[in-house]
């Protein structure tokens, strides 16, 4: 068999490589040595060097030095050092194993954290959003914050109202469907930055049926899509936009008292 | 090392008696590879002191098919004379390659050269040693 072609690298340990394989504790030239291990031009070398220490083996020895001189004894067993411990492949794939395991549980764990009870909830209205065409809603030109009326007048929805903050934004329609839980969700299409809003029920303790309460502003994400929700009378508002956390503060920032 | 069986044996018993000294008094090195570090000066200091073979760019041969053929109708010491000839560090390199007693990282740090140095001591001389062969052993073909 031809020499297979080798990096120069290679070519350079394959022409040092011990004879005997026992004596090949270097990965790289384990690695050398393994594709050219039926060449031809390898097999020769190999014959070779075996033979010179065939010959170098019967080389007669005074047996005051041959009682010294044994293999066990002359040289230590090298130290196993931090370095080739930490550049071992296996190592270096267990390490990086466990930092995808932590900064997955990091991640998880941060997420969970920052969330609010009604989160889930509203990374389906997220969902939802991203999928919702402005022919899906009936139109309606108002200002969102009169829709409150709308909602309470034609649905008998208590306390959908839309925040301060977003009430003065133009809408372009809006509908009232149920989600998969059977609550009664209404959407609303504005004009500004294709905002949408959602209004649905807060979270409930399934126990005491109390409305589980958060304070505040809080966002959450959902495949490219940003949310700001907040809580008022047991019914979430969501302001929904395609895009990054820091489009949606500003209207936050200029809450009215 | 030094082509001559005695003087092995007087730098070995030198090395010997070197450790027992130092292992007397709690000074024996660190480095694992001493005594054949210590035993490997001792040889290079010993054939400085003999008369030097002059300098001469050998013929190489590529490595041949029936090379362990030739090399067993060689006798022990007829090897032992050819590599003590060789220049160093090619002379250590080939002498310590050959003992099948260290590997390649041992070899490298007992004989101080880069890896690519010592790949090309060890495979100049091998083909020097073929062509060598060659000449003393011509190949008949059958």
């Amino acid at each position: 068999m031809k020499m297979p072609s080798l990096s120069r690298r290679q070519r350079m340990l394959v022409l040092c490589a011990p004879f005997n394989e026992q004596r090949i504790t270097d990965r790289a030239m384990r690695a050398a040595v393994f594709r050219v291990k039926k060449a031809d031009e390898f097999s020769h070398q190999q014959f070779f060097d075996r033979a010179v220490a065939d010959l170098i083996e019967k080389t007669p020895m005074p047996p005051e030095v041959a009682e010294w001189f044994t293999k066990e004894t002359t040289v230590a067993p090298p130290k196993r050092t931090w370095k080739t411990i930490a550049t071992n492949p296996a190592i270096v794939a267990i390490g990086i194993a466990v930092v995808v395991i932590a900064t997955v549980f990091a991640f998880r764990l941060m997420e969970r954290m920052s969330d609010f009870p009604g989160a889930d909830t509203a990374r389906k209205l997220l969902t939802t959003a991203s999928s919702s065409r402005p022919i899906m809603l009936d139109p309606i030109k108002t200002d969102a914050g009169a829709l409150g009326d709308l909602f309470f007048m034609k649905h008998r929805l208590n306390h959908y109202d839309v925040p301060p903050e977003f009430a003065d934004l133009k809408t372009l329609g809006c509908r009232v469907f149920d989600d998969e839980e059977g609550h009664r969700v209404a959407q609303i299409w504005v004009v500004e930055k294709r905002l949408q809003f959602f209004l649905f029920p807060a979270e409930r303790n399934p126990k005491s049926g109390e409305v589980r309460e958060f304070s505040d502003w809080r966002y959450v994400e959902q495949e490219g899509w940003t949310g700001v929700v907040k809580q008022k009378n047991g019914v979430c508002f969501m302001a929904a936009l395609r895009g990054r956390e820091r489009e949606l503060t500003p209207y936050l920032s200029k809450a009215k008292p | 090392m030094t082509g001559d069986a005695l003087k092995g044996q007087e730098i070995f018993q030198a090395t010997m008696h070197e450790a027992a000294l130092r292992a007397a008094q709690g000074e024996l090195p660190k480095d694992r590879l001493w005594l054949f570090r210590d035993a490997r000066g001792r040889c290079l200091e010993a054939s400085e002191s003999e008369m030097q073979a002059e300098e001469v760019e050998m013929e190489e041969h590529e490595i041949a098919a029936w090379a362990p053929k030739q090399i067993a109708q060689l006798e022990p010491g007829q090897l032992a004379i050819w590599i003590a000839g060789a220049p160093e560090p090619q002379r250590s390199a080939l002498a310590l390659f050959y003992l099948d007693h260290f590997n390649h990282e041992d070899l490298l740090a007992l004989i101080e050269l880069k890896p690519a140095e010592f790949s090309k001591y060890i495979a100049n001389g091998r083909q020097q040693f073929q062509s060598w062969l060659n000449a003393s052993f011509p190949h008949e073909p059958a």
